[in-house]
């Protein structure tokens, strides 16, 4: 559709005054501004009692030891590496219903199915592999799951010396699960 | 034995001020990266690299770990070293190879008709039985009588590294980046001129050390001439490419503008190259404006002046150029990280309506209280601010272009030429659904 008159928003500057004409003040003034901020953050580093440096050393401190308000990770609903969650009995809760990899959009899910050894459920999931290196951590898979089975934890830091080792397998996913359940309840 | 004519006590201290200068400058420009990272980042509220030191990972080195990330120049270094070159298919190869040594080239040439310590008393000594007559010799690389018209037609070559840089890529944006360094340099190497000459009228002297006795006799001659200094200093950033007026880099715009196909040393050359232009603008500023070697000005300590010729004197006045060097070097630092950059057109109009008529202005102010014989401090500086004063006055009532202008392009469909009804609803039915359905990847068993 074409741009009409009345549909363009005009952003028009406020004229200048003459003090703002001569450039020079102003850049003086941003000159102490640049300053005042070097000379407060001057020779700053981690121990230093005063902070006004917004910097985490990130392999000491670590977001998720920090509480929320002093910038630390919000735990509850932060996209990190999947787990398989378990049921009270152990066993793996997924009933393999293809819900997350229809609608995962980056298509890292790879789920085989089959006859389920217990009763309370028809399926269960003979394989169940996440790709983690295509996956672009969106949650949806969380989301669409009905039975709460998949969930992101809040572990971000995984390293893999190639990449099929990056492609998490069911028993991974259900080790992610005991590792992470103390720091996030299900 | 006799000594050949050429192997003079000035020949020697020549070559050791230029050995001694040249590594001086090319730690200090590794250091210079450095620099900045820690500037820019104060000033944002960062802390800035603190966890590169010199202990390489080894457990008995470990006293060495951190050191404030002074280690971060050498391992920036290593790594431009050990990088892969790549040259793109399709360049012209020769002028790709020759662009980053005709930019660092020019940059690590200035240096030498600097006046770095004075004047030093040699005596007559001898090595490999040769006789050495001593006397009182210059400290600097070279001395010649031509030394400013040398460091100009010096600092203006650089552009051809840049311009051969971005042509020789066979890229557009590079080509682009170039060009507009090119425009840039040569628009701003008027107003350098004239700012030099404005020093020289006063001055009476083209040769640098002539510069810095007169500057010790009379005063320095930023004191004398504050507008002439604040417009050189705007020129030298112009022409080092510096941030505000970084438009042949222009991330933003041009990727990295002349340099985005060069990898490894060859691209950290052109960043090299980038501070030893500040550099050696920095000296050229110091030594014009600053008064070379003298620690305080209007004073006559005895270190300082010229009349001290012991070697220990000598690496007092090194010490105090160097100091005033990279003081200049803080201060462009700070300029980059307060002022934002401007755009080309702006560069340009800032050059030619504003810079280079001030500059005239200026040149013939001078060039009427030299004639007139009134050098001294007070007319000098009285003439300067109230040109200064007659531009804050007419500044404002320039006439001023409309930014934000919306520019149409007539014709195309968002913006229709008057009276035309463009239709621009989907013309397929099949356009409602564009997502396409397909079967899951997933096999079943």
């Amino acid at each position: 559709m074409a741009i009409r008159e009345q549909d363009v928003l005009w952003i028009r500057p406020a004229p200048m005054t003459r003090l703002e004409a001569v450039y020079i003040p102003e850049v003086i003034k941003g000159f102490g501004t640049t300053l005042r901020h070097f000379f407060t953050s001057f020779g700053q580093s981690k121990f230093s009692p005063v902070k006004t440096t917004r910097v985490m050393q990130y392999p000491e401190v670590r977001r998720e030891d920090l509480p929320v308000e002093e910038g630390g990770m919000e735990k509850s609903n932060f996209r990190g590496m999947h787990r398989l969650n378990r049921d009270e009995k152990g066993r793996v809760k997924c009933v393999a219903c293809m819900m997350c990899p229809t609608i995962c959009p980056a298509r890292c899910i790879h789920i085989t199915a089959g006859e389920s050894p217990w009763d309370d459920r028809e399926k269960y999931p003979v394989k169940f592999e996440i790709d983690e290196l295509r996956c672009i951590y969106c949650g949806m898979c969380e989301e669409a799951c009905p039975v709460d089975a998949i969930e992101l934890t809040p572990v971000y830091d995984v390293v893999g010396l190639s990449r099929q080792e990056m492609v998490f397998d069911k028993e991974k996913l259900l080790k992610m699960y005991d590792l992470t359940i103390e720091k996030k309840p299900m | 034995m006799e000594a050949p004519s050429w192997l003079t006590a000035q020949f020697l201290v020549n070559a050791v001020t230029i050995v001694a200068v040249v590594h001086i400058m090319l730690i200090s420009l590794a250091y210079c990266v450095y620099a900045e990272r820690k500037v820019c980042s104060y000033i944002q509220d960062r802390i800035g690299p603190n966890r590169t030191g010199f202990d390489f990972g080894l457990p008995i080195l470990k006293p060495l770990r951190g050191m404030l990330g002074l280690g971060q120049s050498l391992a920036d270094g290593l790594k431009f070293i050990l990088k892969e070159d790549y040259t793109p298919n399709r360049v012209d190869k020769v002028l790709f190879t020759l662009a980053p040594g005709l930019v660092i080239v020019p940059a690590l040439m200035g240096f030498i008709v600097i006046p770095w310590g004075g004047w030093v008393d040699i005596p007559t000594f001898s090595i490999l039985g040769m006789q050495i007559q001593g006397g009182i010799v210059h400290v600097t690389g070279a001395n010649v009588n031509i030394g400013i018209v040398y460091l100009l037609s010096i600092a203006s070559l650089g552009v051809y590294g840049v311009t051969l840089g971005g042509f020789a890529s066979n890229n557009k944006f590079s080509f682009l980046g170039g060009i507009r360094a090119t425009a840039q340099m040569i628009s701003y190497e008027i107003p350098l001129g004239l700012m030099i000459l404005c020093v020289l009228l006063t001055v009476g002297t083209i040769v640098p050390d002539q510069i810095v006795r007169h500057q010790i006799e009379h005063g320095w001659l930023i004191f004398h001439q504050p507008l002439t200094a604040l417009v050189f200093f705007i020129t030298i950033l112009a022409e080092a490419n510096r941030a505000p007026f970084d438009n042949a880099e222009a991330e933003q715009e041009l990727v990295a503008g002349y340099h985005t196909e060069y990898s490894a040393m060859r691209m950290a050359l052109f960043l090299l190259a980038e501070y030893g232009h500040l550099m050696t603008s920095a000296a050229f500023f110091a030594l014009l404006f600053l008064g070379g070697y003298q620690l305080l000005p209007f004073m006559h300590d005895p270190l300082t002046s010229p009349a001290a010729v012991s070697v220990g004197a000598v690496l007092v006045k090194l010490a105090v150029f160097f100091g005033k060097v990279f003081g200049l070097i803080g201060v462009a630092m700070f300029v980059r990280w307060t002022i934002p950059r401007l755009r080309f057109d702006q560069i340009m109009h800032g050059a030619w309506q504003m810079v280079i008529p001030l500059s005239l202005v200026l040149v013939v102010s001078v060039s009427v209280l030299v004639y007139f014989g009134a050098t001294g401090l007070l007319p000098m500086l009285g003439v300067n601010l109230s040109i200064a004063l007659l531009f804050t006055m007419l500044l404002p009532l320039m006439p001023r272009r409309e930014v934000n202008k919306r520019l149409p392009l007539y014709g195309s469909r968002f913006s229709p030429m008057p009276g035309e009804r463009v239709s621009t609803a989907p013309t397929l039915a099949l356009a409602i659904e564009d997502r396409p359905v397909e079967g899951s990847h997933a096999t079943m068993t």
